[in-house]
């Protein structure tokens, strides 16, 4: 039995429209034909409601703690201590050690020199601001309203950011993007003030407690760093830091949803 | 002109996006579980580059597919282990839909052992199709905009958890993990103009389903 019905359907327009699959003269031709017919038009917003819905509603939801470490042991890429008393000696053997040494270094590491990875973070954010500057445009998501940047994030990132809202403090929203910052996608705000640009970035960080702005120069930039109920956030730009320090305690005291 | 022709299946193209049906095929997982020899480090540092960046997505997806955050752990621990054997056969390019592929067909598998009573739902896909009424019928409830927005995320959940499993398959990867239509023509092993049927009718029946639960 054939259904060519489905293909008659003239909503799956609307659809390819909302989803950004039609290239430029086709979704010229839905917006025309939903201008003129109600019944697309009330699709199209039905849809648009439920995608929105769908982005602040079902936020990503990361993995269960210790499911990486359990598959990453399945593979043998983290192997049971019984294993090393082979006396064979192989290249395979040798290889496999160099591995598991350098996760037992590396874990160590990071224990002992808790500072290292704080300093990991700090370049990855300022490597991020600068190529950002470099780039054709410095944010993945142009909006400067909170209630658009906000949603794009959760579409993509377990965590969105606090969004709010400082142009009347003259400190305009541009848009945000997403850093790699130590392998982790995280969430970049930036703000504009008097043609500089402000990256500041939200880096899950649940090993350290509440802390004030801290200020320190890293490249040449200004960066303020504090610590709030378990992300660290790193404001970074070349303003003066007074200009940067304003932007900090206007993020931190004004509500998002104000 | 345009606007009449739309009616018609090949009216509207979707955009051409890299790789033909033969690059799709090329980059199909293949399971070799044969293999003798020990893994390399190579495949370590594949397996690391390639598979575990997706392991919120391949959560995801399994967790919505099994409805259960447990039978989801072992799933995705199963697909890994099968994605780390064929990480030799990736051919390349994007490897999330390869690894959702995985851990789609893994989840079905997974199902079919366990709950087969849960895959029926799965087999008789193309009963559930056909016996849907089209989305475009105007005695179709319809509910206000306003009143989708209103809907909580548990009304939302379960909605989208009583749609067939192919329809919630197609909108999950879509509107929850990003995947444009040939990623999802892809995943699911399906046409584009089935993901395009698929996803329109799942969209449909979950916003008719939040309405009704709302009134």
């Amino acid at each position: 039995m054939t259904r060519p019905m489905i293909h008659e359907d003239p909503t799956l327009p609307v659809h390819a429209y909302l989803d950004g699959e039609l290239d430029p003269a086709n979704a010229l031709a839905v917006e025309k034909r939903m201008s003129t017919d109600p019944l697309l038009a009330a699709e199209c917003e039905r849809v648009d409601a439920l995608q929105r819905l769908m982005r602040e509603r079902l936020p990503r939801q990361a993995p269960p703690p210790g499911l990486r470490r359990r598959i990453e042991t399945a593979v043998g890429m983290q192997r049971p201590r019984a294993r090393f008393a082979q006396t064979q000696f192989s290249w395979r053997a040798l290889a496999a050690s160099i591995v598991v040494t350098a996760f037992v270094a590396g874990s160590s590491t990071s224990m002992f020199l808790a500072p290292a990875q704080s300093d990991l973070v700090r370049n990855g954010v300022v490597d991020a601001h600068i190529r950002a500057l470099m780039a054709p445009q410095p944010i993945d998501v142009a909006s400067s309203d909170r209630h658009t940047v906000k949603p794009w994030f959760n579409g993509r990132i377990p965590q969105a950011p606090r969004v709010v809202d400082l142009a009347k403090q003259d400190f305009p929203l541009v848009g945000g993007r997403i850093d790699v910052v130590d392998e982790t996608p995280v969430p970049t705000l930036v703000y504009a003030h008097r043609k500089h640009l402000i990256s500041l970035t939200a880096v899950p960080d649940t090993g350290h407690a509440d802390s004030a702005p801290v200020l320190s120069v890293a490249n040449g930039y200004n960066m303020y760093r504090w610590v709030e109920d378990g992300v660290a956030y790193w404001a970074v730009s070349d303003v003066a830091s007074a200009d940067l320090d304003r932007l900090v305690t206007l993020f931190r005291t004004t509500p998002p949803d104000q | 002109m345009t606007i009449v022709s739309l009616h018609r299946r090949d009216a509207f193209r979707i955009k051409e996006r890299a790789g033909g049906p033969g690059e799709i095929a090329e980059r199909n997982p293949r399971i070799d579980d044969g293999q003798d020899d020990a893994p390399g480090v190579d495949d370590h540092a594949r397996f690391s580059a390639l598979v575990l960046p997706h392991l919120g997505d391949a959560y995801s997806l399994a967790r919505w597919i099994t409805g259960s955050r447990a039978d989801a752990e072992d799933v995705v621990q199963d697909a890994c282990l099968r994605a780390f054997r064929a990480i030799s056969g990736f051919a390349g390019g994007n490897a999330r839909p390869w690894v959702l592929t995985i851990v789609r067909n893994t989840a079905y598998t997974w199902l079919r052992k366990n709950r087969p009573s849960a895959v029926l739902v799965v087999e008789d896909l193309e009963g559930v199709e056909a016996a849907q009424a089209n989305p475009g019928d105007p005695d179709h409830e319809t509910p206000e905009t306003a009143l989708i927005a209103k809907a909580d995320a548990a009304r939302l959940e379960a909605a989208i958890a009583a749609l067939p499993a192919s329809y919630r398959e197609t909108l999950i990867l879509r509107d929850v993990q990003g995947l444009s239509y040939r990623e999802i023509a892809e995943v699911t092993g399906v046409p584009i103009g089935t993901v395009m049927s698929r996803l329109a009718r799942g969209r449909d029946q979950v916003i008719e389903t939040i309405g009704r639960s709302a009134s």
